[in-house]
């Protein structure tokens, strides 16, 4: 390399058109990120879109052009009770779960955001959940909640069949959802925690605002953003729930747990009505953007950002 | 004079004291919140060790029985199981940081046309749920015969927008000099990522790295669907199926579920903190 002055190199740098290379190379940069994302992500997601319209064989090829007929017979034709019905348990389970990962969250952070003996260990046992897998989990949970030598059923004294009894299947998947939300939740909202500044718990304090005060009128507004934003990850996550019911109840008992995931899951893979179960991906895709949206939409009400 | 120092002194302790009562009454509130989480797990660790006659009659075992363990690593497939686990969550893990970082720092270091639509289109797929795309990518793995291997179980995760986005909030902490600089001594921009980039990056990257091992050791529905033989099927299919195959023989199944969940939860453990910081890096500012 020859040496030359560094401005009129820059100059010169600026000026020059840029080599084929030089504008190509910012794609071979990209090129297998992008390659993935086209092969595994935008393809299939336009296909899903493509066979939902078809009546498809074993093998899934698309047959028979239906239209909307896929969509109809789901929403209004003779499987519309069990759609409806996988919807209000979605629906319910979404709730319950983002509600329950929510409070756990929150009081799991406020526990241990002081300092005292032990809150390090408390913190990460706090954390852990984010490190086990759903389906490890939901077979510890199989033998606590065993009819006849359960963990659970010892501590009570009791002979329930938590699993299969309707009464309380739906929230026990609901109780071991939350146990596994709380790692995530727990992360987010104390790194949200942190990040309030002291002094104004102190200049608070100097007003003589008492625990509860300081909780509703600092940690709660300065707390909103990261809230939402662990609703929105909440939900999400909770829709797409499929291991631990695949696992524990398979849906049951009469159909009380089973999700739409779970529902897509059965008639892709067990019944093989792909063009069906690709109409349902699709609901569901669309149910969970119209949520995420109108999340969005109440975050600019209700969110305080300082 | 000297009543008002008495009166500070009896002030400063009771307030210590109510200070320390705060701490217990603190701890006390903690201790059942540890537990919900710890009890479950140490409950599987529990029964894996309890010697089977006395299943249905005691509750804390007599003796520690660790034959489920021997019998665990002899006579199951969990440790083929387990190290396809490792080669699967082993590979992606490695595709990923590369194919993360690089696309990331296209994003954050060079300037092309397109360059924020792109990008724009890349979290988007974040807002894709896994179930809109798994049946057609088991429809296309199908027809081109990938079932049954490793690199089905691998390819599809070869990228994912949550990495690329982590990379580059990182990116975006180094000064813009520093490229510039090492562009006018001659250096290539991938030599610049390489040399520079990357060995600055170690954090970010292993927080990146235990992140997506986590994810992918606990993978479940994928590897469920694309496989049916034990030559490639990974460690939480086998535990989740032994519920079916060994229903009586319940410390072997539990064993099973702490084998599995022991390579997780030292990662988490070492991990801990870098994980941690490096996922709320990307939270807090994105």
């Amino acid at each position: 390399m020859t040496p030359s002055p560094v401005p009129s190199a820059l100059v010169k740098r600026k000026r020059r058109r840029k080599t084929l290379y030089e504008r190509l190379e910012p794609w071979l940069f990209l090129l297998p990120a992008l390659a993935v994302f086209v092969v595994f992500l935008y393809y299939p997601f336009f296909k899903t879109v493509y066979l939902s319209a078809f009546l498809t064989n074993r093998y899934g090829e698309a047959k028979v052009f239906v239209g909307l007929k896929n969509y109809t017979d789901i929403l209004t034709g003779t499987r519309s009770g069990e759609f409806w019905n996988s919807i209000w348990v979605t629906v319910r389970f979404v709730f319950f779960v983002t509600l329950g990962g929510l409070t756990m969250g929150i009081v799991t952070s406020l526990l241990v955001e002081k300092r005292f003996p032990g809150n390090a260990f408390a913190s990460a046992i706090f954390a852990m959940p984010i490190a086990i897998a759903s389906s490890a989990a939901s077979m510890s949970f199989k033998m606590i909640l065993h009819p006849s030598i359960g963990l659970l059923n010892k501590l009570l004294g009791t002979q329930v069949n938590w699993l299969n009894d309707i009464r309380y299947t739906f929230g026990v998947i609901c109780v071991l959802a939350v146990w596994l939300a709380t790692g995530i939740n727990f992360i987010f909202i104390s790194a949200g925690l942190r990040n309030i500044p002291g002094e104004l718990y102190e200049s608070a304090a100097i007003d003589g605002a008492n625990g509860w005060d300081k909780f509703r009128c600092i940690t709660l507004p300065c707390l909103s953003p990261t809230l939402f934003f662990q609703v929105i990850i909440d939900v999400i996550n909770a829709f797409q729930t499929f291991n631990i019911v695949k696992i524990l109840t398979l849906g049951g008992p009469m159909e009380s747990t089973n999700t739409i995931v779970y529902s897509i899951y059965l008639d892709a893979f067990r019944n093989f009505r792909f063009g069906s179960a690709a109409a349902r991906s699709i609901i569901l895709f669309l149910i969970i953007m119209t949520v995420t949206l109108i999340q969005f939409r109440a975050e600019k009400r209700s969110v305080h950002y300082s | 004079m000297t009543g008002k120092a008495i009166q500070t002194r009896r002030f400063r302790l009771t307030r210590r004291r109510r200070d320390a009562l705060w701490t217990l009454l603190r701890m006390l509130i903690t201790l059942p919140f540890v537990l919900i989480i710890m009890v479950p797990l140490l409950y599987t660790a529990m029964m894996s060790v309890l010697p089977p006659d006395e299943l249905y009659i005691r509750f804390w075992p007599s003796h520690f029985d660790f034959s489920s363990y021997v019998q665990v690593f002899t006579k199951t497939m969990i440790p083929r199981q387990i190290l396809n686990s490792f080669i699967v969550a082993g590979s992606v893990t490695v595709l990923q940081m590369i194919t993360c970082s690089m696309a990331a720092f296209a994003f954050s270091f060079l300037h092309f046309r397109g360059r924020n639509f792109v990008f724009m289109c890349i979290l988007a797929t974040m807002m894709v749920p896994w179930e809109a795309t798994i049946i057609s990518n088991y429809l296309t793995v199908a027809r081109w015969d990938w079932v049954d291997s490793y690199k089905v179980l691998i390819l599809p995760y070869g990228c994912s927008a949550m990495g690329i986005f982590l990379m580059r909030q990182h990116y975006l902490t180094f000064a813009k000099e520093l490229h510039e600089a090492a562009r006018l001594d001659g250096c290539s921009n991938w030599r610049f990522l390489g040399s520079i980039v990357l060995p600055l990056s170690r954090p970010a990257l292993g927080a990146l790295g235990a992140y997506i091992f986590l994810q992918q050791w606990n993978n479940y529905l994928w590897p469920l669907l694309v496989t049916s033989t034990d030559n490639v099927r990974t460690v939480q299919i086998g535990v989740a199926s032994m519920y079916d195959v060994d229903s009586e023989q319940i410390n072997l199944m539990m064993s099973a579920v702490v084998v599995c969940l022991v390579p997780s939860l030292s990662i988490f453990v070492f991990m801990q903190k870098n994980l941690i910081n490096g996922l709320m890096a990307g939270a807090v500012k994105g």
